[in-house]
């Protein structure tokens, strides 16, 4: 899958997860900082990736994942 | 023996006088110089008055001066002075100490307030505790909520008659070593052992429960009717306690007020309310504006502003919640009852659904735009829920000879692990009938995000095998046997239990159902024949704990590994040590995670004001240390190293076979 789908994917989940203008998400954003994720909407955000790729996620290494462009990094190991 | 004339003329010349000094008797040992303004009513016998008492400090004479005493036995060395009307009808034990007490009086077959009617949970009725000196967490959870069996609330209700009746008196106690210092009114109040009373505005019907070992203070300002504290409470700073019963060791102050309402051993209720509260061990509300009302709840915390909800103005106030152990509720939080909050579940926010989710514990239940949201075992995560677990036990604060209340501590139980595999249970329910087009789906009043459902269910998952493995691994390690069938041995359970899976809290003892059963079989039948021999069955079921914990693991591991502990062979003790290591591995990460993030850019938030981003650091490491110092996270990493080593541990010790 090419970087760029996978971006675009993110986008789409971190914005329905957060409730959020998918313009809002960047490359560069912070779940936490810059986007509003607590503790529980992270649980959810792995979820949704899950769901979106269908694709198995190690949960303590997908948390200590803190940006948008980190998380693309982190699925693209994942589904290639 | 009576006083001499002798001595009637010594005593007059000191302003005594007697409404007849032959009822009047006196130690061979009393130091007449030492009664002095004292009027005489009925018979009263005085104790030698040798010796001086400290007051505020300042060494006194023992003694009585200016009092009134009616009816009344002074032990020896009691020093009693300037008694405001009088102390009527009291047995008064050695070394007490009585001074500037407006009136102290009991009344003919007062009972002290035994046989109080605690309108507890339900503030209609319906869930009433009688008071009762000995009353303990166990005999008042079977008076509140177990209300089933007609036969049975008869039966037992004829104990506690027992009970009330044995607490009837023709006159008041104040047992040795008390001290009443400077109160108001006390009527038809028991004062035991070397309880301090401390400027108390007023006490009426109740029983002060104290011992040498743990006195109990009852301070300035307080109002108390129809009441028992027990041994080692505090009850200061006005508070106000109507019909209440105060455990063992409890801190109740601050302008407190409670009416109707129990807390057993180690409350803490500062500041708010409470009305018709069962308060198991644990009870802990600190802030003001907060209301506890129509609630049983035991280990449970009260963030400031709490608020619950029994009325609906339809039937008047006769809805209750129940917030199994652990429950916490944050800054204004606010609950409509009825409700059923799981063990070790956290409320954030305003509630206006009923909530019933006994199967989900360890979950936030938090407010959102739709209503109310629930993240099933999130506070698996948390690290506060370690610091609880941890301070529970340490803040056992009793230290009388006699612990009324049986408290089962920890966390991890098999009460709280079967609540888990109910709560994977109904997510993998959930899991299974949710369509991927539905984001939410609503399950006991709240609403589940459909994504969390996997992710939430591998935590009780995770919970369950961790607890499960853990305890099988603890005992092949405990186990010195030379050959694997003696180890397997080692596992098989004793089969006393016949359901071991189903458990219960009584009043923060954790026990299995059936034994509770038995119990209440027993009361019924009549072969318990006392509230006495009640409590000492509860404490044999304490004392069976670690039995009926290891007949809970065999049943459960059974049904979770397809066979029980003592059929495993050596090589699926291997697997079931991976398993073991990848769940405890799993949870501890996280809680490890949680507690770094107490240092993380967040809780920088407000520090350093006017300062570099470097003295912002250092003002935050020097007021809150860091993830290096920090004692909570220093222990964790040591637990992760100590998992580390019992995981090569038992790798080592399993190879041997």
């Amino acid at each position: 899958m090419e970087r760029s789908e996978i971006a675009q994917r993110v986008t789409k989940v971190v914005a329905r997860v957060l409730a959020i203008d998918p313009a809002e998400v960047l490359p560069a954003s912070n779940f936490v900082f810059d986007l509003g994720a607590d503790s529980m909407k992270s649980i959810e955000l792995i979820a949704g990736f899950e769901e979106e790729f269908s694709i198995e996620m190690d949960e303590d290494r997908a948390r200590e994942v803190q940006t948008v462009d980190g998380a693309v990094d982190f699925i693209a190991q994942l589904v290639q | 023996m009576s006083v001499s004339q002798s001595q009637i003329e010594r005593l007059t010349a000191q302003g005594c006088t007697a409404q007849d000094w032959s009822t009047v008797v006196l130690d061979a040992t009393t130091d007449l110089s030492r009664i002095q303004r004292t009027h005489f009513l009925g018979t009263v016998r005085v104790g030698s008055t040798a010796g001086d008492a400290t007051v505020d400090g300042v060494s006194l004479p023992c003694g009585i001066y200016d009092a009134t005493l009616a009816d009344c036995s002074v032990g020896a060395n009691v020093r009693i002075a300037r008694i405001g009307s009088a102390i009527a009808r009291y047995d008064i034990g050695d070394g007490a100490v009585i001074q500037d007490v407006a009136a102290m009086t009991a009344e003919a077959g007062a009972t002290f307030g035994a046989g109080t009617e605690v309108e507890t949970v339900n503030e209609a009725g319906g869930r009433v505790v009688r008071l009762y000196p000995t009353l303990s967490a166990q005999t008042a959870y079977l008076q509140a909520f177990r209300r089933h069996s007609a036969g049975l609330h008869r039966t037992f209700a004829r104990l506690i008659d027992a009970e009330v009746n044995g607490a009837r008196r023709e006159r008041g106690t104040v047992e040795a070593h008390a001290r009443i210092l400077h109160c108001g009114k006390l009527c038809n109040v028991n004062v035991g052992p070397h309880a301090v009373l401390r400027g108390v505005a007023l006490l009426a019907h109740g029983t002060i429960l104290s011992a040498a070992e743990h006195p109990t203070l009852v301070g300035e300002g307080v109002q108390a009717r129809n009441f028992v504290i027990a041994e080692g409470a505090t009850v200061t700073g006005g508070a106000l306690l109507e019909k209440v019963y105060i455990g063992q060791a409890s801190k109740v102050g601050k302008q407190f007020s409670a009416e109707n309402s129990i807390f057993f051993a180690n409350a803490e209720l500062f500041h708010g309310e409470a009305v018709a509260v069962f308060g198991g061990p644990y009870a802990v509300t600190h802030h003001k504006g907060t209301l506890l009302i129509a609630a049983g709840l035991s280990f449970y915390n009260a963030g400031s502003g709490t608020n619950m909800s029994n009325h609906m103005y339809k039937l008047g106030p006769v809805h209750q919640g129940l917030f199994e152990r652990g429950t916490k509720t944050g800054s204004f939080a606010y609950v409509l009852h009825e409700t059923h909050v799981g063990a070790f579940s956290v409320i954030i926010g305003k509630h206006y659904t009923n909530i019933n989710t006994p199967d989900l514990p360890f979950s936030y239940i938090h407010e959102s735009e739709s209503g109310s949201e629930i993240v099933p075992g999130m506070n698996l995560l948390s690290v506060g829920l370690v610091r609880d677990g941890e301070k529970w036990p340490k803040r056992d604060g009793r230290r009388a000879p006699v612990r009324r209340d049986l408290i089962s501590f920890g966390i991890f139980t098999p009460y709280a692990v079967e609540k888990m595999r109910a709560g994977r249970a109904v997510l993998q329910r959930l899991q299974d009938t949710t369509p991927k087009d539905k984001a939410v789906v609503h399950y006991g009043g709240v609403a589940i995000k459909r994504l969390l459902f996997k992710n939430c269910g591998k935590y009780y998952a995770q919970g369950v095998t961790r607890y499960l493995t853990g305890r099988v691994l603890d005992r092949i390690e405990a186990t010195r046997a030379s050959s694997w069938p003696a180890v397997q041995e080692a596992l098989r359970a004793s089969a006393v239990l016949r359901d071991p899976l189903v458990w219960t809290d009584v009043g923060g003892l954790l026990l299995p159902v059936e034994r509770l059963r038995a119990v209440e079989a027993d009361i019924e039948s009549g072969t318990l024949k006392s509230v006495a021999e009640v409590d000492q069955r509860f404490a044999a079921i304490a004392a069976a704990y670690e039995q009926d914990e290891w007949e809970y693991v065999c049943a459960a591991f059974a049904q979770e590994y397809g066979a029980a502990p003592h059929a495993l062979t050596r090589d699926r003790a291997l697997e079931i040590l991976a398993a073991y290591e990848t769940a405890a591995n799993g949870l501890h990460a996280k809680v490890a995670d949680d507690s770094r993030k107490e240092f993380d850019a967040f809780a920088h938030v407000s520090f350093g004001l006017g300062m570099t981003d470097e003295e912002r650091m250092a003002d935050f490491t020097a007021v809150r240390g860091s993830v290096d110092t920090n004692a909570v996270v220093q222990k964790l990493r040591q637990e992760q190293d100590a998992l580390v080593g019992r995981l090569a541990h038992l790798r080592e010790l399993l190879a041997k076979f």
